[in-house]
């Protein structure tokens, strides 16, 4: 509550001046309904299965399937905030919000402040959409602390550039809505108004003209269900913290930039959950994903996985992903991809997979 | 007394940022070269993207938010040429000044002739296609002579102090520009008309400025990767039209270009499109000097 009281006072001071410091809109720029139409895309994705998942599913997948296609709307509301709004329509007929927030961008100080639903900015995957990343499933820590769609709820934000002339530092802090254990895991809703708090501190660093690195360190404190005691006849509230690392490496020579690139990112998830009260499960769970662009339209990339499950130190899921990717040109990809996953009872279980997505329309850049 | 002494301090630390140089952002080194004419030592200018990169595939890179975070003035080419990159930086930079429809925001190509307009419907079935024409309008030197004037006129709204200084530092450069030109003629004489084959569709101005003709691509769209189909049909027609000479860009891989310039006998040229392309290059004027120079080379022992 604290937080949303220090947003609310952040809201108040810095909002009022910047929309004093702001030009006015030019009646003639209100004329073109075409240019003022927001931004329209759309991502699909369409994936093959081949093997048998274990343990067995109930329902198993079909071979080939429209997983979802991911419609943007994005558009500069006024002159000081942009709206951003992604909706999924999944292959088997839902349709879901993913993301639909606000953002201030004219706040002084480099500040900007986020509303809506939005992904929180917990490590570095979490940030991006489902078809959009190199995989056709989720890395397991991520399925395991974050769940399958990652960690996006209700709520809002402040991002800090941190200023300095030496290299970029984010901060971000944010509060959510508590999503519910089903959605991710490392939590658990104890009452209705349980609220999630994100922070993390990030900074880019150009090591030569040819390669980066960002390096990044992220927290969420939350509830983890509840506890009743039957002696007392009372219940409390039991805690969950999920602390994150992530390293992104790239390099890609910029005289040559559209043949060869690589990248290599690792994020280390380590969680510290209350099972009763007072008394603490740590487990912890990690990606390394590695990616090598070896000609301007093919990429090979694998990632290994290992984890535990939150709240549940006595077993381990560990596995691997392999993949080759062909990009007929900047809008579409064909990823064919092999994932091996050593369960935690002994079972192995082998997959395949085919990934297409496509885009259509001016779909957002998104910085690395 | 120390009321008033820190007010003074303070009224200094205050006035430093008038008296400070204009902090000017392009996206290329082509128009950072034209704002440096302008500018002379009134302004600080910086580009995004150097002069060898493809700049349809730079990166967003977060450090060049940095720069950005601070300018005061930032010029893109526009026509779509950044499309990939530079709206993703002016949305994070945080730097509401600089913001399309902001004074800090200018797109050179305004005024300036532009070529390969789409007649027809657009889409991706042509390619990575610049629905708005051709973005690389700057090859042409009186497009140059454009962005200069809206340069000095921009920087002399922003910078009223130095409006004097920025307008007899565009006549210089535009009297330096009527002078090359003028040699640039007597050179590109020898070659008018002759035929040549580009990589990419970066050389339409260049072209008609300087009397190429430009018969056919490497590309069989703009952004898409040829097929051997495609390469065995270029070589044919290379052979068949007289094309002379073969232009691609330093950022492209030579090992294509190099077997169709061996198969169907016209001369491979790798010419640089931008101020920074060869590390001698940093000069508008440079630029048209290295490239005509390198076109008169390669069609001497011809």
């Amino acid at each position: 509550m604290r937080f949303f009281r220090a947003l609310f006072a952040a809201l108040l001071l810095t909002v009022p001046s910047a929309l004093r410091a702001q030009p006015q809109l030019s009646g003639n720029a209100l004329q073109s309904s075409n240019i003022l139409n927001p931004n329209i895309s759309a991502v699909g994705w369409l994936q093959g299965e081949a093997g048998r998942r274990k343990p067995v599913v109930e329902e198993a997948a079909a071979p080939f399937a429209v997983k979802e296609a991911e419609i943007a709307f994005q558009s500069v509301i006024d002159p000081y905030t942009r709206a951003d709004v992604f909706v999924a329509v999944e292959g088997e007929g839902g349709i879901e919000l993913e993301e639909g927030h606000l953002t201030w961008y004219s706040l002084p100080g480099g500040l900007s402040l986020k509303a809506g639903k939005f992904k929180g900015a917990f490590g570095k995957f979490n940030l991006t959409h489902r078809p959009e990343t190199a995989f056709a499933d989720r890395p397991l820590s991520h399925e395991a602390y974050l769940g399958e769609e990652g960690l996006a709820s209700a709520g809002g934000g402040l991002s800090w550039h941190i200023p300095n002339p030496w290299l970029l530092v984010n901060l971000d802090a944010q509060a959510f809505v508590l999503p519910g254990a089903d959605e991710v895991p490392a939590f658990g809703k104890a009452k209705r108004n349980d609220l999630l708090y994100i922070g993390r501190l990030g900074g880019y660093y150009d090591l030569t003209e040819s390669a980066n690195i960002t390096l990044g360190g992220s927290c969420a404190f939350g509830a983890a269900g509840r506890e009743f005691n039957p002696v007392t006849a009372s219940s409390s509230t039991l805690s969950s913290r999920l602390y994150s690392l992530d390293l992104t490496y790239r390099w890609k020579n910029p005289r040559r930039a559209i043949y060869r690139s690589l990248f290599w990112q690792t994020e280390l998830l380590w969680n510290r959950r209350e099972i009763t009260a007072g008394s603490y499960e740590n487990t912890m769970g990690y990606f390394s994903h590695l990616e090598y662009q070896f000609a301007r339209r093919w990429r090979a990339g694998g990632r290994y996985d290992w984890t535990r499950a939150p709240g549940d130190g006595t077993a381990h899921e560990s596995g691997g992903l392999v993949y080759l990717t062909f990009m007929p040109s900047e809008f579409s990809r064909i990823s064919l991809q092999g994932r091996q996953v050593d369960r935690s009872g002994g079972t192995k279980e082998k997959l395949g997979f085919l990934k297409l997505t496509f885009n259509i329309g001016p779909h957002g850049v998104h910085l690395f | 007394m120390k009321f008033l002494n820190l007010f003074a301090l303070t009224s200094l630390f205050c006035a430093a940022p008038l008296a400070a140089k204009v902090k000017v952002v392009t996206t290329t080194e082509d128009l950072a070269a034209l704002a440096a004419e302008v500018a002379g030592d009134s302004a600080e200018v910086t580009a995004i993207a150097r002069g060898y990169q493809d700049p349809h595939f730079v990166e967003a890179k977060p450090s060049y938010l940095l720069k950005l975070k601070k300018a005061q003035l930032f010029i893109q080419v526009g026509l779509e040429l950044e499309t990939g990159w530079a709206p993703a930086l002016l949305s994070s930079a945080r730097n509401p000044g600089i913001l399309p429809g902001r004074p800090g925001f200018m797109d050179a190509s305004e005024g300036c002739e532009i070529l390969g307009k789409p007649t027809g419907g657009v889409d991706r079935s042509l390619g990575d296609v610049h629905p708005l024409g051709n973005p690389h309008y700057w090859l042409n030197p009186e497009n140059g002579r454009v962005i200069a004037r809206a340069i000095a006129h921009r920087l002399s709204v922003m910078d009223p102090d130095n409006s004097g200084k920025y307008k007899a530092n565009l006549a210089a450069f535009e009297e330096r520009l009527s002078e090359k030109e003028k040699e640039w003629d007597a050179s590109a004489a020898a070659f008018k008309g002759v035929k040549v084959v580009t990589y990419h569709n970066s050389w339409p101005s260049f072209a008609r400025r300087f009397g190429l003709e430009v018969v056919d691509f490497v590309e069989p769209r703009p952004g898409i990767p040829p097929s051997p189909a495609h390469i065995h049909s270029l070589i044919t027609r290379i052979r068949a039209s007289g094309v002379r000479l073969l232009l691609v860009e330093p950022y492209f891989d030579l090992k294509l270009p190099e077997k169709v310039a061996a198969e169907s006998g016209a001369a491979l040229v790798v010419i640089p499109p931008s101020v920074g392309g060869e590390a001698g290059i940093k000069t508008y004027s440079g630029l048209f000097d290295r490239q005509l120079e390198l076109l008169k080379n390669a069609l001497g022992g011809k």
